[in-house]
């Protein structure tokens, strides 16, 4: 137990930021490339005032009108973005680890609080998996792949849950969170996952069009 | 869906299978796919989450009641997803559904840009689709045939150079029965202003040129057309996902403004050629905008109205409602300048909601309607969202300052017997203002 | 696909499962965390003289040893078993010296690395 441990938190971890951080400047270089060599235009189109303008819009609760027509989802959609992120930055456990390697430290919030963050970010998950079976729009564009992805985000949620409390098999749990959490962060620049990347520059260029070029609203 | 729409008989799409090779296909797609998109596609292939929420900016999905194919995503589902999936080894048959879907299920009108979390232009990947239909060969007869007629004759409607001219002549003659000094001026080097049309005003509607002159006329403006081909400014090309031949009619189009030194172009109440000049046809050449400034219509009218040259002797009193076309709202934000308009000449205007930005498209626009009489029944159907729209009105009369728009929601008015009339704001300003007698 | 996806789960799953010890059940003895003001984990558990039996740790100065500042570095053959973690390790980091906190995980996983013996996962030591 203690070896695969210490194979997870070792080598995998260096070979999880090596994929992660290189993964997504893949992404973004081919992205950047690709633009350059066949839609120059689009440099030339882009505004750093519009582009903001947009996702500030779009980060504004409820102002886009594809907001108020959504409000559970979107509702939703926001809870489960902000908990996806404060629960593990936030945690005393992975700090302190960090801390004991790298002597990286910032505040933490009280595990119970956390506790309460990742019971909402499974409840959103099982929301979204009821949302894809349910919904006919957006069963009918749902693919297999959809159901992975989902997997993938809820799993280390749930991992760290159970390791947390010690319920059942501990070790188990822990390593799974591990690994799970490594997976998670291994596919964000390879599948759609990587909306994390690359939503802020396609919302950038398409607030760019509307506020340059077309004078008008983007949400 | 699919049996109903298979019954459909269209020439260019028949015709087009028959002639198509497994070979074509796949050099079609691999060439649009691979060789000419980019960062784009790539982009949002990549990060649409299959949320569905671009659902409900869909006039097609919310009129066919909510049907899920018809959604923005689902669209592109079944049209590029597929052809990507298969690495471009999809058969005829598929591309001519496929046709059938980009070309007549989307307008292009970019709402769901605006209802996608991420900004996907769900337009620009039907317009891939387009373009490899073209490719292949496979595009309805009618909207093909435009675009044929744009590579021949530089217009959208066959019209022969001499009958341009003769056109342009007999409404200058009939407004001089009413204005006797009247002119239109052709080939008027270093005018101020070349004034622009679409194909079809000389074709079905020469009475838009006489109403314009008259304005012209009455403000005072030093205006010319042309009398070679340039002078239309529509672009069916653009919607065929013929770039090459868009490209061409627009680098003619400007070029005659060039040749007769004019400052700007005003154009006439059209929405699609505004986006070939301002979006698609100006990058193809590699402007970012027109390189002569283009100005649509309703921006011309309000100059003139709010500058004095054009003065309204009695408001038009009938309950108006105005229809905010895609190309010149979302495309280039003259919802404001269009009210101003409206309510200058008008007494007794109501919105339909949802407005401006927001506003329901036409059904006709983004080529829809150019794909002729076979799919007119198809178009009509799947507007009902339009039709209670302005039925909410409860208005007598919808303005619509865009063409497509126009004969879309004229068709609309008719099937869902909205016993409401359709106008264009030159029509009213016509009708309404201070006339010179001389 | 499918059936290959649900192998990979199941044999992830198996080899986790497998590698799980069984922990022992003796009466505890734990660390002394009085000194932390709010503690959000269990005490650690630590018998002391089963552990140092079994590791056969003889040497006080293995853990509770004694550091010179100036040097800095820890000075053999003294130990400082008469004096308590705490009154040389604040809470908080003091310069090259660690917290309270980080000394203890340090002291222990380390060594627990090295002699590739002992645990390593929080819930090991800070257990339910």
């Amino acid at each position: 137990m203690n070896e695969l441990y210490q194979l997870l938190t070792g080598p995998m971890l260096w070979l999880t930021f090596f994929v992660f951080t290189f993964g997504t400047l893949y992404k973004l270089l081919s992205i950047l490339v690709l633009t350059i060599q066949k839609e120059p235009f689009i440099m030339s189109v882009f505004s750093f005032k519009y582009g903001m303008r947009s996702i500030l819009s779009w980060m504004t609760p409820f102002k886009p009108v594809s907001m108020k027509k959504h409000p559970v989802l979107s509702s939703v959609i926001y809870v489960f973005h902000i908990c996806l992120f404060i629960a593990p930055l936030f945690l005393m456990a992975h700090i302190t680890l960090l801390d004991e390697s790298w002597g990286l430290v910032w505040p933490s919030l009280s595990d119970s609080l956390i506790d309460y963050l990742t019971l909402i970010v499974l409840a959103c998950c099982l929301f979204y998996f009821i949302r894809r079976l349910t919904q006919k729009e957006v069963n009918y564009l749902t693919s297999q792949s959809d159901y992975i992805l989902l997997a993938i985000v809820a799993l280390p949620f749930f991992t760290g849950l159970m390791a947390y409390h010690q319920w059942f098999a501990y070790g188990f749990f822990l390593n799974l969170h591990i690994l799970s959490g490594e997976i998670m962060l291994m596919a964000i620049p390879f599948t759609r996952l990587s909306h994390m990347i690359i939503s802020p520059l396609t919302r950038a260029y398409m607030g760019s069009e509307f506020g340059e070029i077309r004078h008008a609203k983007d949400w | 869906m699919s049996e109903q729409v298979n019954k459909i008989v269209d020439k260019g799409l028949d015709q087009g299978v028959i002639n198509l090779t497994q070979e074509r296909i796949e050099k079609a797609i691999n060439q649009v796919l691979n060789k000419e998109a980019g960062a784009r596609l790539k982009s949002y292939v990549e990060t649409c989450v299959h949320c569905g929420m671009c659902s409900e900016a869909c006039h097609v999905y919310l009129s066919k009641d909510k049907d899920p194919i018809y959604s923005p995503a689902g669209k592109v589902k079944r049209t590029l997803s597929e052809m990507i999936q298969k690495k471009g080894k999809v058969s005829p048959e598929f591309i001519r559904e496929a046709s059938i879907i980009a070309s007549t299920e989307c307008n292009l009108c970019k709402r769901c840009a605006m209802y996608c979390p991420f900004g996907i232009d769900v337009a620009y990947l039907l317009l891939l689709v387009r373009r490899i239909c073209h490719l292949c060969g496979v595009t309805p007869l009618y909207i093909q045939d435009t675009a044929h007629s744009h590579s021949v004759t530089m217009n959208q409607m066959w019209v022969k150079d001499d009958e341009w001219i003769d056109t342009l002549q007999w409404q200058e003659e009939e407004a001089q029965a009413e204005i006797p000094n009247l002119r239109i001026p052709l080939e008027k080097e270093g005018a101020d202003i070349m004034y622009s049309v679409i194909g079809p005003e000389p074709k079905f509607q020469a009475h838009l040129i006489y109403y314009m002159s008259v304005i012209m006329k009455a403000a005072g403006i030093d205006w010319t057309m042309p009398a070679t081909p340039g002078w239309d400014n529509s672009d069916m090309a653009m919607y065929t996902g013929d770039n090459e031949i868009m490209g061409r009619v627009k680098r003619m189009h400007f070029d005659t403004a060039a040749r007769l030194k004019v400052n700007r172009i005003i154009m006439g109440e059209c929405g699609h050629a505004f986006r070939s000049v301002h979006d698609m046809g100006n990058r193809w050449l590699g402007y970012k905008l027109p390189p002569i400034p283009v100005i649509h219509a309703i921006e011309f009218y309000h100059e003139l109205l709010s500058s004095g040259k054009i003065k309204i002797k009695d408001q038009y009193d009938k309950k108006v409602t105005l229809h905010d076309p895609c190309n010149v709202i979302r495309g280039r934000g003259l919802g404001e300048l269009s009210r101003k308009v409206v309510n200058t000449l008008c007494s007794n205007f109501v919105e339909m909601t949802p407005n401006r930005e927001h506003n329901y498209c036409c059904n006709a626009g983004g080529g829809v309607i150019n794909t002729g009489p076979p799919f007119k029944n198809k178009r009509v159907l799947s507007n009902r969202i339009k039709a209670e729209q302005m039925a909410a009105t409860g208005a007598d009369v919808v303005i619509s300052p865009c063409h497509n728009c126009h004969s879309g929601l004229e068709d609309i008015v008719h099937h869902y017997k909205l016993n409401m009339e359709v106008k264009f704001i030159g029509e009213i300003i016509y009708n309404h203002m201070e006339k010179p007698t001389a | 696909m499918i059936p290959k996806i649900y192998s990979i789960v199941i044999a992830i799953t198996l080899v986790l499962y497998l590698s799980t010890g069984v922990l022992s059940q003796e009466d505890m003895l734990v660390i002394d965390n009085r000194p932390f003001a709010d503690t959000t984990r269990p005490n650690a558990i630590f018998q002391h003289d089963v552990h140092n039996e079994k590791a056969e740790i003889e040497d006080c100065a293995t853990c509770h040893h004694v550091y010179d500042e100036d040097k800095g570095e820890f000075i053999p053959d003294q130990s400082s078993e008469d004096q308590r973690c705490y009154e040389c390790h604040d809470l908080k980091e003091t310069g090259k010296k660690p917290g309270l906190m980080k000394a203890f995980h340090l002291k222990c996983k380390r060594c627990h690395q090295e002699q590739k013996k002992g645990p390593l996962m929080c819930g090991d030591c800070h257990r339910k």
